[in-house]
């Protein structure tokens, strides 16, 4: 059931996550070259493998094209006029939470994050990345006493260099597209997880993305190993200050599930999306993979896309394992001139393998949003079934809703089944919650959360909350 | 380029119309289309250039057909066959088209082309003279039946262009058949203009034979309160493309479209189809069958474009596939593009075998596996069949796919 309360209180409020923290940072100039990229890996102390996978990243970045096929229109990106490096100046090694700069935990405090011992959020343990680096892990101690290692990816290439040169780049590799060897090139920080086989995590992980500078890229990397029968839930949240530059953000997310591993990750996304003229927002362009290896292995996306001026995202499952499942549920919602383009890709290689795809896309005011996905049923994926629903609701004779679904089946004994639907905020309902004394924007946020109840039922129980209250503030004056 | 050469170098078009001039220029700046657009993404490259490499024919072999005889109450007009009509009967009319009147359509439908999009309908208006074109103004009601015929002669390649305006208040039932000659290319581009309140019911039958290939691109502009059905087949053929475009150009008019294609062998057939309502209260129903065998490979592309002008559209689109070979793929796309907030949309697609459990339940009841597996597939086929016109009483086409299966 929908938390009228919430919402109501809600509806009122501005992007509440616009602020800057005014704190020193090390920046390193603008541009990109081999010598920023020596740069940055000579900062975080890299080992000579690290380095020359990103050099080798770089040219094959410097040879590709940027792709256009999505038809997001967005003011070309000058890929010489950003930092490649922030981070908040602090003391070399931080042992505990108490040296870390106050102000940044304060940052964390009002974006509803704490991570001091005394305030720090029950059972579930956070990895805080502002800007470039990652400033904080909470609750390692409790995590490695049941050998789950939980920490940014610069810490476990230091500590756990075996495997990171074991799995870096396995599922999406640095070639795999233009953003992609982009952030394989100048990555800076991001999270590592490793679930020993066996363990089912005691509580859940998350990552908190904060961008802080108006000028510098976030390229954070993700990797996420579970091995045999062991299972966790990720959760990540993502804010930025109001600037009216573009930011850009361009992350690469990697999974691996092995036998009988089940992983998922939720997302719930609120970058800035510029202001009611399309002045600002970051652009989010967004590489997640998962790669089901294992027999019975479950990948499981959840998302929540709010913010962003410009969406590039798709989450996507290699389904190699024997039965293995891949499931994506996703509601993205634009209002103003964003655009989002997102989906999901789920490619059965095996035989016996399941996928499930749910989207709901909201769009609102001038925005276009739009679902695009690829199901492909390999020669050997017998026995293997899809099922795809993307839904549409349209608010506003401005805005758009594209389906683009490419279904591609080269197995016969499998099945895919896919629908899609469009449609709007019915008069009749809505005409039903006002007779009953419900204010019209409450009941459309109301007849909105119906809508996208199916992925928020999917939402680990925080997640669910404020999803919820994001889209009412979202859709803040865009209905009538 | 090689294809433009080859039109420009080839003798029997020396007299090029102006129609041919203004498309061989076009086609010069883009003598193939973008195959990395959505269109032609997947389109077999080598059996593309197997469908140009075919010289230019406007001669015409003698046309024979697997078909049955002309009837008495039908009107049947072959393309290139110096077919002439005039009819002026007392509930009808259908007459020729002039030729003035004919460069005249052509020309503003070229002007608002789209060099990849409708590159196949360049490619047909290069290639064709005015022999090989049919233009028709048909009104009235209670008008016959109509078939008409296009062809392609072995070891050549054949372009005929269809050109239709029915006038107000008319209502015809109208089948178009294609027919593919070994080793043959047959390039054929269709126009229908529906005024107001008329109706055309519209049946396409593409039948190749052993290496023949089709590049079938219709256009139909549709004013308010027409209805358009269509039903169309296409088998048998190396390699296929099926172009469909629907323009409701003020809404408040009716579509439905039901295909179906069948692919055996190394076969590719592909539909394409995109659906514009440029108007409110449009209505859509669309269904595209595909079913492939052996090495095929069977594409449908559908696209509904729903503009803020188009408030109250309902529109639908259902892509229903068999894939009954380890070796063949399909690929389908049903795509929905929606800019207007009012609206009914809703697509969906499937892709499986047949139904096991259908098959054992009949083989309980002592029904052999061959002959219950055609039992499924004549339910299968018989939806689009039966919306065919004309065909529906005196051809047997359910019997004609059952026995190529």
């Amino acid at each position: 059931m929908v938390n009228e309360n919430l919402v109501k209180d809600v509806v009122k409020e501005p992007y509440k996550y616009g602020f800057v923290t005014d704190i020193e940072t090390e920046k390193i100039a603008k541009g990109l070259n081999e010598d920023i990229i020596r740069l940055i890996s000579q900062k975080k102390e890299e080992p000579k493998y690290l380095l020359d996978f990103r050099l080798k990243a770089f040219k094959k970045w410097q040879k590709m094209k940027e792709p256009d096929w999505s038809g997001l229109g967005y003011k070309k990106i000058d890929y010489q006029d950003i930092i490649y490096y922030s981070a908040p100046k602090q003391k070399e090694k931080i042992s505990s939470l108490n040296e870390v700069d106050p102000k940044l935990l304060e940052t964390f405090d009002k974006l509803g994050i704490p991570l001091t011992e005394q305030k720090k959020l029950t059972n579930v343990a956070v990895d805080a990345v502002f800007d470039s680096v990652s400033i904080a892990t909470t609750f390692r101690e409790e995590l490695a006493e049941h050998g789950v290692i939980f920490c940014s990816i610069s810490e476990a290439v230091k500590n756990h260099s075996d495997l990171i040169e074991k799995y870096l780049g396995t599922v999406v590799p640095a070639s795999d597209n233009y953003f992609a060897a982009l952030n394989s090139a100048v990555f800076s920080d991001g999270s590592f997880v490793y679930i020993p086989k066996g363990v089912t995590c005691p509580m859940d992980l998350s990552s908190y993305f904060r961008i802080n500078s108006g000028d510098s890229g976030q390229f954070e990397r993700t990797l996420i190993i579970a091995e045999e029968a062991s299972s966790v839930s990720y959760l990540e949240g993502c804010t930025a200050p109001m600037f009216d530059t573009n930011t850009l953000h361009a992350a690469v997310v990697e999974l691996i599930a092995l036998d009988d591993a089940s992983i998922k990750y939720s997302t719930v996304q609120n970058w800035y999306a510029g202001d009611e003229e399309g002045i600002g927002g970051i652009f989010n362009f967004v590489t997640k993979r998962g790669k089901c290896l294992g027999k019975r292995s479950k990948i499981s996306w959840s998302q929540v896309e709010t913010g962003s001026a410009i969406t590039w995202k798709y989450p996507s499952c290699l389904l190699l394992g024997e039965e293995s499942i891949g499931e994506f549920y996703s509601v993205a919602l634009t209002n103003n001139l964003q655009q989002a383009d997102t989906g999901t890709k789920m490619i059965h290689i095996g035989p016996k393998t399941k996928s499930t795809i749910v989207s709901k896309g909201i769009s609102a005011g001038n925005s276009i949003n739009s679902y695009r996905g690829l199901v492909k049923m390999g020669t050997k994926a017998k026995g293997s079934r899809n099922y795809s629903q993307c839904d549409s609701m349209l608010i506003g004779d401005q805005a758009s809703a594209n389906t683009f679904p490419y279904i591609k089946s080269q197995q016969p004994n499998s099945e895919i089944e896919h629908e899609a639907s469009t449609c709007r905020i019915s008069e009749d309902q809505l005409f039903y919650l006002q007779s009953r004394g419900i204010e019209f924007e409450e009941a459309v946020s109301m007849m909105v959360s119906g809508f996208c109840r199916d992925v928020f039922n999917q939402l680990p129980m925080e997640f669910a909350a404020e999803a919820d209250k994001l889209l009412a503030l979202k859709l803040e004056g865009s209905v009538g | 380029m090689e294809i433009i050469e080859k039109i420009i170098t080839n003798k029997s078009i020396d007299n090029q119309t102006e129609i041919q001039k203004i498309c061989l220029d076009k086609l010069q700046s883009s003598p193939f289309p973008n195959p990395k657009s959505e269109q032609w993404r997947l389109s077999n490259k080598s059996k593309f250039a197997n469908f140009l490499d075919y010289s230019v024919n406007e001669k015409n072999s003698k046309f024979d057909t697997p078909f049955p005889n002309i009837s008495q109450k039908n009107i049947r007009l072959v393309i290139g066959d110096d077919c002439h009509i005039n009819l002026l009967e007392e509930n009808y009319s259908i007459k020729q088209l002039s030729e003035d009147k004919l460069v005249k359509y052509i020309k503003e439908q070229i002007s608002c082309f789209d060099q990849n999009e409708n590159w196949s309908d360049l490619l047909n208006l290069s290639l064709n003279c005015t022999k090989n074109t049919l233009g028709l103004k048909i009104s009235g009601s209670e008008i016959p039946p109509i078939e008409i015929f296009s062809h392609a002669s072995s070891n050549s390649l054949n372009a005929k262009t269809l050109i239709i305006f029915l006038e107000k208040n008319c209502d015809i039932d109208l089948l178009q058949v294609n027919l593919g000659k070994e080793k043959s290319s047959l390039s054929q581009s269709t126009f229908f203009c529906l005024e107001e309140n008329s109706s055309l019911n519209h049946g396409v039958v593409s039948y190749g034979e052993n290496k023949s290939n089709l590049l079938n691109s219709l256009n139909v502009i549709q004013s308010k309160n027409s209805e358009y059905n269509l039903g169309s087949l296409h088998f048998k053929f190396n390699y296929a493309r099926f172009e469909i475009r629907i323009k409701q150009s003020e809404g408040n008019a009716k579509t439905k479209i039901k295909g179906m294609q069948i692919t055996k062998k190394d076969e590719q057939i592909s539909t394409y189809a995109r659906i514009d309502f440029n108007g409110p209260n449009g209505f859509l129903d669309q269904i595209n069958k595909s079913l492939a065998d052996d090495k095929s490979h069977a594409i449908f592309e559908g696209s509904i474009i729903v503009p803020k002008i188009a408030q109250k559209t309902d529109a639908s689109q259902l892509s229903r596939n068999l894939l009954l070979s380890n070796l063949a793929q399909i690929d389908t796309k049903p795509q929905l593009e929606i800019i207007a907030d009012d609206v009914k949309c809703k697509h969906g697609a499937t892709i499986s075998q047949l139904n096991e459990e259908e098959l054992f339940y009949m083989r309980t009841r002592g029904i052999a596996l061959t002959e219950a597996s055609k039992l499924q597939l004549s339910s299968y086929f018989q939806e689009i069949i039966s919306f065919i016109p004309v065909s529906k009483d005196r051809w047997d086409l359910l019997d004609i796919l059952l026995n190529e299966n």
